[in-house]
């Protein structure tokens, strides 16, 4: 794995979990430390299934 | 009762109601049609409840909907997709109609909630509800012959 296939790994997980860390923030009733940490996490998880999706749909 | 009542329940009882006559006589084709749109009428009927009772914790039962409703036609589509090659269904009008009236509600409860995070959430519903059903329609009309293996 090349410098350049990381980078562009990293940055198109760092694009899923940015949306899907939005969405969470939009569709919970209150904002706080605790839905904040837990929507973190989620979106972490969220990005790396995301990745693996669109790679098993369209390739590498 | 109040105007948002009125409204889930005239959706609900008419819409819903029509959806599921389709859903239980008539060939096929008009069957599967129907069972996409019960999913598309019934969710705008639970955001207008939502707004009625004043409880916006329930807007979520809308959005599980919008989301799982569409998934289930798709399963149709793919369980079905034989039977439906042979005779397709065409329901653009019925299709697009529906679309109108989620996207009707949606608008009507975003003016009354006003901007807000309630709102964005709103509109990505709608946006699921709309988007899918589309999608769900076009699968079922045959659109995506050419994935049945992807």
């Amino acid at each position: 794995m090349s410098p350049r296939t990381t980078l562009l790994a990293a940055g198109e997980l760092a694009a899923w979990w940015a949306g899907f860390a939005l969405l969470w923030l939009v569709l919970i009733s209150t904002v706080d430390t605790l839905e904040r940490v837990i929507g973190a996490a989620a979106a972490a998880l969220g990005a790396l299934a995301a990745r693996s999706a669109r790679r098993a749909v369209s390739g590498p | 009762m109040n105007g948002w009542t009125l409204a889930a329940t005239v959706g609900l009882a008419g819409g819903l109601g029509t959806a599921l006559w389709g859903v239980a006589t008539g060939p096929l084709r008009r069957r599967v049609v129907a069972q996409n749109l019960s999913t598309a009428l019934a969710c705008p009927g639970l955001l207008l409840l939502s707004q009625a009772y004043g409880r916006p914790s329930y807007v979520d039962l809308g959005l599980v909907l919008a989301l799982l409703g569409p998934v289930g036609t798709l399963v149709f589509a793919r369980l079905l997709a034989d039977e439906l090659a042979e005779d397709p269904p065409r329901a653009w009008g019925p299709t697009w109609a529906v679309a109108g009236l989620g996207a009707a509600t949606v608008i009507a409860l975003c003016v009354a909630t006003g901007p807000s995070r309630a709102m964005v959430k709103l509109l990505v519903i709608g946006a699921l509800l709309i988007g899918g059903n589309v999608i769900a329609s076009r699968a079922l009309s045959g659109g995506f012959r050419g994935v049945r293996r992807g």
